[in-house]
């Protein structure tokens, strides 16, 4: 463990203080939780056509969230330098999420001022635009 | 151990006639109150009878025993109120009961002791203790000191995403109790629980839009940690498992998205199947894995619909009480 040992003027205590916290956020969350339950028995999510083997409906989408990854896989041609362009686009996130599963360990310099916070950023709101791209581009096409 | 004294006796009368008297009200409250269902009484033969007359004695006739079938339909449309009076009345008067039986108690002892009155709850606090020991590190671990730049906001969307866990855990069985996960049966099961089950529509509302504000409150607290740095030694470990358990929220939403088996669900699956089988090496494993088979049929739906609701919670519960044990134990990363 890196970290001091916290002085009483810049902690507060876990109960009651942390705790009493915590609960506004949960409440809050309830609320929002409350207001999906009225919209839900106003309009329920409902369901599509019931499934049909036989019959391949013209555009398949997966869920929002898979929706950039689909795309990235649709995006990329047949064939590239003799490798079937399907087993391109599946291993190229396979090896993104591997490089995010292993960052801690490429990237383990202490960090020396709050500049890194603004690269980081930058870096992350340029990868969160790009995702949102590629999923609007989905979506649309 | 002390002998039998006139003061415990007096004490336990005072207990048995209480206990007595609040049983004698209650079942003489039950047997006056009219039986439940009205339409039951005006259906049986025997009461026409009795009222026309036409039998001797009013008095022998016994009435009929309440109908014993519930409405089944009732509680699943939640007009079930005949369920809910028994237990009402019972904690009605029950409760009252019990008051008064303590307010007799507590003034006795009170009177017998000579002494001040100790509360029931420091009473099981200290019989507790006095066996586990547990007050001294229950302490420690309540008035662990939370550093104050943890109260900004961007702190919580872990906890939040936890929470929403929670949410869904809830949801999720309530959904369970009413779906079917056989291909005949599904469609028609989210429809009966959409259209029939008292706020079914509401509850698979709230299961259907927290798992989406699950997976954006995940991605938003990585990109938290990732943007602060707080990934970086001594947290490795807590990256891993964090990544691991959003890995898992995904797959979360790709096995439940099969469950309602209509159109939509039944192609996404067997197009995402189909990319898993691109896999180099274990593709075919990995789609065989997913389907069951070489298609996308009834074996499939029965293996998402375990690993939706067994497999995954129980690994993503296992992985989150690490991620919060290694959080406890290192305290909140300091930014800069």
């Amino acid at each position: 463990m890196t970290d001091k040992e916290l002085s009483p003027e810049e902690s507060i205590p876990f109960f009651p203080d942390h705790v009493k916290t915590e609960f506004f956020v949960v409440l809050g969350i309830m609320a929002v939780v409350l207001i999906i339950a009225i919209a839900g028995l106003i309009k329920p999510v409902g369901v599509g056509e019931p499934a049909d083997p036989l019959n391949t409906p013209l555009h398949v989408k997966p869920e929002w969230y898979f929706l950039s990854l689909y795309q990235i896989l649709k995006k990329i041609p047949p064939m590239v330098l003799g490798i079937q362009g399907k087993v391109i686009g599946v291993v190229i996130p396979i090896l993104l999420v591997a490089l995010i599963f292993i960052w801690p360990f490429l990237d383990n310099k202490p960090d020396k001022s709050r500049r890194i916070y603004w690269i980081r950023l930058a870096f992350a709101i340029f990868a969160v635009v790009a995702i949102i791209a590629l999923t609007i581009w989905g979506e649309v096409s | 151990m002390r002998s039998f004294s006139m003061k415990r006796f007096g004490l336990l009368a005072m207990l048995v006639i209480a206990l007595g008297l609040l049983v004698f009200i209650t079942t003489h409250a039950r047997a006056n109150t009219p039986g439940t269902g009205s339409m039951n009484e005006a259906a049986s033969p025997n009461w026409s009878l009795a009222e026309a007359g036409l039998s001797a004695p009013v008095l022998a006739i016994t009435p009929p025993p309440a109908a014993q079938e519930p409405c089944l339909s009732c509680h699943i449309l939640g007009q079930n109120k005949g369920l809910w009076t028994p237990i009402a009345r019972w904690a009605l008067f029950g409760g009252l009961g019990l008051v008064f039986i303590f307010g007799v108690y507590r003034s006795a002892n009170t009177w017998v002791t000579r002494s001040p009155w100790k509360s029931f709850t420091s009473r099981a606090a200290g019989w507790v203790d006095e066996r586990y020991k547990i007050s001294e590190p229950l302490t420690k671990i309540l008035k662990k000191p939370v550093p104050k730049y943890a109260l900004h906001w961007w702190y919580c969307l872990g906890g939040i995403t936890a929470f929403l866990f929670v949410v869904q855990g809830i949801t999720g069985i309530l959904l369970a109790f009413y779906y079917k996960p056989t291909p005949e049966a599904a469609y028609s099961s989210i429809q009966y629980i959409e259209t029939q089950v008292y706020l079914g529509s509401a509850i698979r509302a709230i299961h259907h839009w927290c798992a989406n504000g699950m997976i954006v409150m995940c991605v938003a607290h990585m990109l938290r940690v990732f943007i602060m740095g707080a990934y970086k030694r001594p947290r490795e470990l807590n990256w891993l498992s964090g990544v691991l358990l959003l890995i898992l929220t995904l797959v979360f939403g790709f096995t439940g998205y099969l469950l309602p088996w209509d159109q939509r669900a039944f192609w996404a699956t067997t197009v995402g199947s189909e990319i898993a089988g691109a896999i180099p090496a274990i593709g075919n494993l990995a789609l065989v894995f997913l389907r069951v088979g070489w298609n996308v049929t009834g074996e499939t739906l029965s293996r998402f619909y375990g690993l939706h609701v067994i497999v995954v919670p129980l690994a993503t519960v296992a992985f989150m009480g690490a991620h919060f044990i290694m959080i406890r134990r290192q305290g909140i990363a300091k930014p800069l």
